[in-house]
């Protein structure tokens, strides 16, 4: 049994002039516990869009996304709320840390809204991605790479079972991007936790070896634009 | 739990992390509170101290005219006598059955602005101004003699002029300090009184024979008193006012003291609602400020939240954390407002006992101020309601931007 499966998932955008636009048309897709998955793809193809489907932020039009057995679609919001505070973890490009909350207080938020709070584990995760003296400082007060590896704590501080890395590097010069690469995989190794990772740099895509490209999972053609059936 | 305690760290990071607007939002929160209770309660505290500080006095006999300026002229030492009484008016009325106590008083001097006033040592002797307080004169002080160029000093006039017993001092003639008409008399200071936070304070107290024989006087008027503080007995009151106010055309008798402080209160009615009105107009703009505020730090918070939600957040962690902030918003508003409330009244109370002498209760925590503090939170929810509900109802896929 697939750790994660996708079947027939479809969403489209409504857009201002009363067409609709498809976005993510995926007839399937499914990945192995602790696999790591890279998905290569243009920006602006719908390949976030498709993370925040299976993060459960967004609701497909139709499909279904099953996750360790569990169906989103039979979930109701709070039940989507616990699975993403417990199971999944999410990286952002622009890193999205919390401005006025240090380091540590990022990864404590993040165990808080699990229902957990453990000091020591967040002070021994901060120690693993090289941090350990920077606990107190706020985002503003690291560099871009260091707040890098502070998201990537963030992300993993729930040990979850799912990691989703939205373009994790595109705001990193080559050198972050490798050492930010290297520690969000192995972390994820480490912890036993499946990781997608979707970006649009060969580069990067280069390291796994597990690689889908975007285009071709994903069936929608661009610029297809549909009418809304008046029902 | 977790939630309400992740909501409220939220908020209370977010006021600090927009500090300048917090304190923006809390000072004018506090000021219209401070400013809407400070009006109401000085109001009624000014009332209250005004009908405390008759000084026991139950009716004042003074010339023919306004029973206000009666009063005011002769219980709170302010505006000027309507005239003078003969003595023999004094004599009839203090052998009157239904009188218990009668202090005759003469005006017409001043020692640097604070008003000398003549009249007759029992009142010192006999006279409770407050029910079972007799005044104290501080030792070794004594009372003045009647016929002697004496002086008894009120607390307050002691205090600002620096006078001690044995000082002497020239009056001067007029309720108004003026340099040019300084009499010849001179006085010694033989007493100081303890203070009664009443108008007594800010007086100094002569002989009744010392300002009807002041050099300088008219001799003609040496038998005249500006008037008589009463104290009746029963109900005669109605009886004396029938016969000096109803019947009679040489007198008038300011009686009952209470009633007639009160009708001078009611010629303020229109500063009361002014005040009102300018409450419910702090009110509206407290209101608005916190809802500035919130909608600000909202619109700069808006992808905190998004990122909130996609860590697990649900959406009443986030809106909650919107009424949090509200919520200590309107706390420390309140807060402010008590500061405010309390630093307002002890200036006025200040100002009014400088002034006049009454003395004013310092301002508690009563339920007038309680119920403030509750509807500066009232104010703040209902204000936070708004872009609250807006949160709450919010697509979270649009404040992440999904088109990547």
């Amino acid at each position: 049994m697939y750790f994660l499966s996708v079947e027939n998932l479809h969403l489209s955008f409504r857009l201002p002039n009363g067409k609709s636009q498809p976005v993510v048309e995926v007839p399937a897709f499914s990945m192995e516990h602790n696999q790591q998955i890279a998905i290569k793809g243009p920006s602006g193809s719908g390949k976030t869009t498709f993370l925040h489907m299976l993060a459960g932020v967004l609701t497909p039009d139709s499909g279904q996304i099953l996750i360790d057995g569990q169906s989103l679609g039979a979930m109701n919001e709070s039940d989507r709320d616990q699975l993403r505070s417990g199971m999944i973890g999410y990286i952002f490009q622009s890193f999205n840390l919390l401005n006025g909350f240090s380091c540590m207080e990022n990864l404590l938020l993040a165990m808080n809204l699990n229902g957990s709070s453990n000091f020591d584990r967040a002070r021994c995760l901060l120690d693993k991605v090289g941090l350990g003296d920077r606990k107190d400082h706020l985002p503003g007060q690291l560099s871009i790479g260091q707040q890098q590896r502070v998201a990537i704590a963030r992300a993993l501080i729930n040990r979850p079972k799912l990691v989703l890395a939205d373009e994790p590097t595109g705001n990193l010069d080559p050198t972050n991007t490798d050492c930010s690469l290297e520690l969000l995989r192995s972390l994820c190794k480490e912890w036993e936790s499946a990781l997608i990772l979707v970006s649009h740099d060969p580069r990067v895509i280069g390291k796994f070896e597990h690689q889908i490209d975007w285009e071709e999972l994903n069936q929608v053609k661009e610029s297809e634009e549909v009418e809304i059936e008046k029902q | 739990m977790a939630a309400i305690s992740v909501s409220l760290r939220l908020a209370r990071r977010a006021l600090r992390q927009n500090l300048l607007s917090t304190l923006v939002a809390v000072f004018t929160v506090s000021l219209s509170g401070g400013l809407f209770l400070g009006a109401w309660k000085t109001k009624q505290s000014v009332k209250l101290a005004f009908a405390h500080s008759a000084g026991g006095f139950d009716a004042v006999l003074g010339a023919r005219g306004s029973q206000l300026q009666i009063v005011l002229n002769a219980l709170f030492h302010l505006e000027n006598s309507p005239g003078n009484l003969d003595w023999e008016q004094y004599e009839t009325i203090r052998s009157h059955p239904g009188v218990s106590e009668a202090y005759p008083f003469a005006l017409g001097d001043n020692y640097l602005g604070y008003r000398l006033v003549g009249t007759i040592p029992e009142l010192f002797l006999n006279h409770q101004w407050k029910s079972g307080k007799n005044y104290q004169v501080r030792s070794p002080g004594r009372i003045f003699s009647d016929s002697a160029k004496e002086a008894l000093v009120g607390a307050e006039v002691a205090r600002a002029l620096e006078l001690q017993l044995g000082d002497r001092f020239h009056p001067y003639h007029g309720l108004e300090y003026n340099p040019d008409r300084k009499h010849n008399d001179i006085y010694l200071v033989v007493g100081i009184l303890e203070p009664t936070g009443t108008p007594t304070d800010q007086v100094i107290w002569i002989p009744l024979r010392g300002v009807q024989t002041m050099e300088g006087h008219d001799p003609e008027e040496a038998n005249s008193i500006s008037g008589v503080l009463l104290n009746l007995k029963g109900s005669s009151g109605l009886a004396l006012d029938v016969k000096y106010n109803k019947q009679g055309d040489r007198a008038t008798l300011a009686w009952p003291v209470p009633a007639i402080l009160s009708s001078f209160f009611n010629r303020f009615a229109w500063l009361e609602r002014s005040v009102a009105a300018l409450a419910l107009l702090m009110a509206l703009v407290g209101g608005l400020i916190i809802l500035a505020t919130l909608r600000t730090t909202m619109h700069e918070r808006r992808r905190e939240f998004a990122v909130l939600r996609c860590m697990g957040a649900s959406r009443t962690v986030v809106t909650g954390s919107i009424l949090w902030q509200s919520i200590l918003l309107s706390a420390f508003g309140a807060l402010g407002s008590w500061i405010i409330y309390f630093l307002l009244s002890m200036a006025v109370s200040s100002l009014i006992h400088l002034q006049i002498g009454v003395g004013m209760n310092l301002p508690i925590l009563d339920g007038m101020a309680l119920l403030t503090g509750v509807g500066i939170l009232l104010l703040g929810l209902v204000s936070a309601w708004f872009p609250a509900r807006k949160l709450y109802c919010s697509s979270l896929q649009e404040s992440l931007n999904p088109h990547g």
